[in-house]
């Protein structure tokens, strides 16, 4: 369904006209449901021993389906589905606009973010990321922004990036989070708010004698281009170092504060090696784009975001065959993103690692509120959620990002639980569910009740095993603890 | 490590009853400070001039300077940072040593690769499997319960990967099955099916998150208030010790501990007597000088281990910080260690002239697995270190009394 922007005003009108912009939580919800996120009247959830293809494409290349999405996967193709992703701009997404657009700070410029409180900045763009991943129909740009927020990692809680993340999230990461790769790393070289993060705009050489701050360059180094192993020396790093003085943030006036600006004289003019590549003396502000180029363009970068984009898509352990195949890809379109990840998605490997891999929590909090087809608005009840198990966005301390892999994650089980059994039973803070509507959609007749095996096939996506069975046979159909506990099942903190 | 089979990896995640656990076990309380601290400026080695040159803006005045605040005398060559005085009494009881020089030989400079290396307890690109805690707990004799390796926090430290179990949480309070109605007993006998009947690294999870339950749920009814003059900061971080205080207190067999701190990569801006990293030691300093107070009854039985992925440059950089360098002072606090006493010297803050541009920091004297060894042997009782650091051999330094 296609919404004209007409539409969504008259029935906001309909509703009350300014108020429900202005944030009116239940009429935005009754906008949205009348606009059609709803659950559809039938659901077919898959019946096989193994995880259906489409639902294993949904959950890796979005955060899992809301209820209908794998029926409309099935009718329209996988492919075709993946064409409508891989274009997100095409995807029409008021009704995810309309619960996320209400975060004004999100939309403005950082100089006017000075103006707000820390806490009004830190619940917007937390709630705004969160209503993103569970509402948004772009939910491969979703999934991509998470892996390129932690790509490019910025904790909120240091200095001012709490009044500069989110034109980062804006300008950076989503601008360019299916674009071209070196678009995208250098938009955020010089995004004010990595400039703070990683002390760049302090980092200067007006004397001969001055040492430059490394932090920056290292990391670009180390974590957003060539990896720790790409082949890079410590003078390749001062020398990167050194191409990167002179950039600064105004830090004062209405409109220029917290915007960039280079300084000359702040600037080691001189000439640089990095790499083993020159970069002539008397560059000046074209420095950083010579050595954007060297760094992005290196074969180690290819191997190394192609390592990481297999690891977060298909397998903690990547397949060497398919890394080489993506690295490739990489190099031959200079690091066109929307391919890379085509060629990953589409690859033998992609479905031959179905449910192995753990999601963290937010993909785990995200998922099942998708699968339950949860009315949230995000307030910091169910945010605290994810604070509890260390995954708070933007709350990361080091440039590294949350990690990708299972273990650390190991010690969460219990929130999980316990966030699984409150939104089973309705008890979460500010999320509504209605069980009794997905049970109507899942079940053929209104005689029967929600069983194990049902509710298996609807939120992992195959039928139930014995053990699952068995484990739960003490439960009555239709008891909220029974579905509690399939959203608290081992199957279901993989995907 | 890799060469244990799964199945008998997985035999070793059997939990024991609390009958067959380790009783009166000494615990480690392992504090890792995240992003490279800079120790030279919390052990000042105030009688080194080059000290002060190198270090214009971020050195600390000499003990009894005048007018400024001042380092805190240890003896003729080092003094304690001016926030550290929680720590000044441990320091003339003989109960903290330390030790200058101490790294690995990662040179990459990176806090990621080297804050791995030091919990996996490997050579620089030797990569092992799990970490050095959890190879200890696997290699070291007896049963496991979920309380025997607890980390405060949110997530399990990579020191404690490969381990047989591991707890992590913030507080003992929290650690509760929370139902909006039903009967919490059918609900954890299903999650106990369900997580049993999964056979990776999940189910063991599942397994232990359980029997935490259970056992917190015992704990609980004791409560374990610091004893006076134990007065933690109000910040994680204290809060992290002083749940570590409880269960050393509960005697639940706790054998390690692991708590963070984190925000020592000061690039810019570090400050000296004030200011950042000041603010920053002060909060370690008060955290672990009331957690001594707390546990002075158990001291004999309690080592505190604090450590770092690697030191800063010596110089300061054109920011007023100090960027990544190597060699780093480790710091234990307990009655089995020989305190009051700083081991190792500076020798290249003797060297003139100091390399500035590129690259350098204090040398590396001790190969961290030195000192990590003979936690293991001396302190844990584990004679296996050849399980814990294979293909180390450790350089003998003598840190621990045999007791206390």
């Amino acid at each position: 369904m296609r919404l004209s922007r007409r539409k969504v005003l008259q029935l906001t009108a309909l509703l009350g006209g300014g108020t429900v912009l202005s944030g009116c939580d239940g009429a935005i919800s009754e906008a949205s449901r009348r606009l059609g996120l709803t659950i559809p009247d039938r659901l077919n959830p898959p019946n096989g021993k193994e995880i259906d293809p489409n639902f294993h494409l949904l959950s890796r290349a979005g955060y899992g389906p809301w209820p209908g999405d794998l029926e409309r996967v099935k009718t329209m193709g996988a492919s075709a589905w993946l064409d409508e992703q891989l274009n997100p701009e095409k995807i029409d997404d008021g009704l995810c606009e309309l619960r996320a657009r209400r975060f004004e700070t999100i939309y403005l410029s950082p100089g006017d973010c000075y103006e707000f409180k820390n806490n009004v900045l830190r619940d917007d763009l937390t709630r705004y990321t969160l209503l993103r991943a569970i509402y948004s129909k772009r939910q491969l740009l979703e999934v991509m922004v998470a892996f390129w927020t932690d790509h490019l990692n910025i904790n909120l809680e240091k200095g001012d990036c709490i009044y500069l993340k989110a034109g980062d999230d804006r300008w950076v990461v989503r601008a360019h989070a299916l674009g071209n790769f070196k678009e995208l790393i250098k938009s955020s070289c010089l995004s004010p708010a990595m400039l703070v993060y990683l002390d760049g705009k302090e980092n200067r050489r007006a004397r001969p004698t001055d040492v430059p701050n490394e932090n920056y360059a290292r990391e670009l180094l180390e974590l957003h281009t060539l990896g720790v192993d790409g082949g890079y020396t410590q003078e390749d790093v001062y020398e990167a170092a050194r191409c990167l003085t002179g950039w600064k943030l105004h830090q004062k006036g209405e409109f220029a504060k917290g915007s960039v600006y280079f300084d000359s004289a702040s600037h080691d003019d001189g000439e640089k090696v990095v790499l083993g590549k020159t970069i002539a003396r008397g560059g000046g502000q074209n420095d950083v784009d010579r050595l954007i180029d060297i760094v992005t363009n290196h074969p180690s970068t290819a191997r190394y975001i192609a390592t990481k984009l297999v690891r977060y898509f298909v397998s903690d352990d990547p397949p060497s065959a398919l890394v080489g195949t993506v690295a490739d890809k990489f190099r031959g379109t200079r690091g066109d993103i929307r391919l890379v990840i085509r060629t990953i998605l589409t690859s033998e490997q992609f479905q031959q690692h179905k449910g192995e891999k753990f999601k963290r929590p937010f993909r785990y909090m995200v998922s099942a509120l998708r699968g339950i087809g949860a009315d949230t608005h995000a307030k910091s009840g169910l945010v605290e959620y994810l604070s509890r198990m260390g995954h708070g966005p933007f709350q990361y301390p080091t440039p590294d990002g949350y990690p990708e892999e299972m273990m650390p994650w190991l010690g969460t089980l219990l929130w999980r639980w316990n966030f699984a059994l409150a939104l089973a039973g309705n008890d979460l803070p500010s999320v509504s569910v209605s069980s009794e509507q997905l049970a109507s959609a899942l079940l053929p007749d209104s005689k029967s009740d929600l069983d194990t095996d049902l509710l298996i096939r609807h939120f992992v996506g195959r039928k139930a095993t014995e053990a699952e069975i068995q484990a739960l046979k003490s439960f009555k159909k239709g008891n909220s603890d029974l579905l509690g506990l399939v959203l608290a099942c081992p199957a279901f903190q993989r995907f | 490590m890799e060469k244990v089979s799964r199945r008998g990896f997985l035999k070793r995640l059997a939990l024991v009853t609390d009958s067959e656990r380790r009783t009166q076990a000494h615990t480690l309380v392992c504090v890792f400070l995240r992003g490279g601290a800079d120790t030279l400026n919390m052990f000042i080695p105030y009688a080194d001039d080059n000290y002060y040159s190198v270090r214009p803006t971020l050195s600390i005045a000499r003990p009894g300077s005048a007018g400024r605040k001042a380092a805190l005398r240890l003896n003729d060559h080092y003094a304690l940072h001016p926030t550290m005085s929680a720590l000044l009494p441990a320091f003339k009881e003989g109960e903290l040593l330390v030790v200058q020089g101490v790294g690995s030989d990662n040179t990459s400079g990176s806090h990621f690769e080297a804050q791995d290396q030091l919990e996996h307890g490997e050579s620089f690109g030797k990569k092992l499997g799990g970490g050095w805690l959890g190879r200890h707990l696997y290699s070291r004799s007896g049963g496991m319960t979920p309380l025997s390796a607890v980390a405060i926090g949110t997530s399990i430290p990579e020191a404690l990967r490969g381990a047989p179990s591991a707890s992590v949480l913030k507080s003992i309070d929290e650690i509760k099955l929370t139902l909006p109605k039903g009967n919490p007993q059918a609900v954890a006998n299903a999650l106990s099916m369900l997580y049993s009947s999964d056979v990776d690294l999940l189910g063991n999870a599942g397994k232990v998150t359980l029997d935490l339950l259970h056992r917190i749920e015992k704990l609980k009814s004791h409560s374990q208030k610091p004893v006076a003059g134990a007065n933690y900061p109000d910040t994680e971080f204290g809060a992290a010790l002083r749940e570590v205080a409880r269960l050393i207190k509960a005697d639940v067999g706790l054998e390690v501990a692991c708590v963070d701190h984190g925000g020592w990569d000061t690039h810019f801006f570090q400050g000296a007597a004030d200011g950042l990293q000041a603010s920053n030691i002060k909060e370690l300093s008060d955290g672990l000088g009331s957690l001594y107070t707390d546990i002075h009854a158990n001291l004999d039985r309690v080592t505190i281990v604090v450590m770092t992925e690697f030191g800063r440059r010596i110089y300061e950089n054109s920011s007023m910080g100090t960027d990544h360098g190597r060699g780093f002072a480790l710091f234990a606090i307990g009655k089995r260690v020989k305190g009051g006493q700083v081991i190792g010297g500076l020798p290249q803050l003797k060297e003139a002239p100091i390399e500035f541009l590129g690259p350098s920091g204090l040398t590396v004297a001790i190969d961290y697995r030195s000192v990590l060894s003979e936690v293991v042997r001396s302190l844990l009782g584990n004679k296996d270190i050849a399980s814990v650091f294979p293909g180390f051999t450790p350089q003998p330094i003598s840190l621990f009394k045999t007791t206390a």
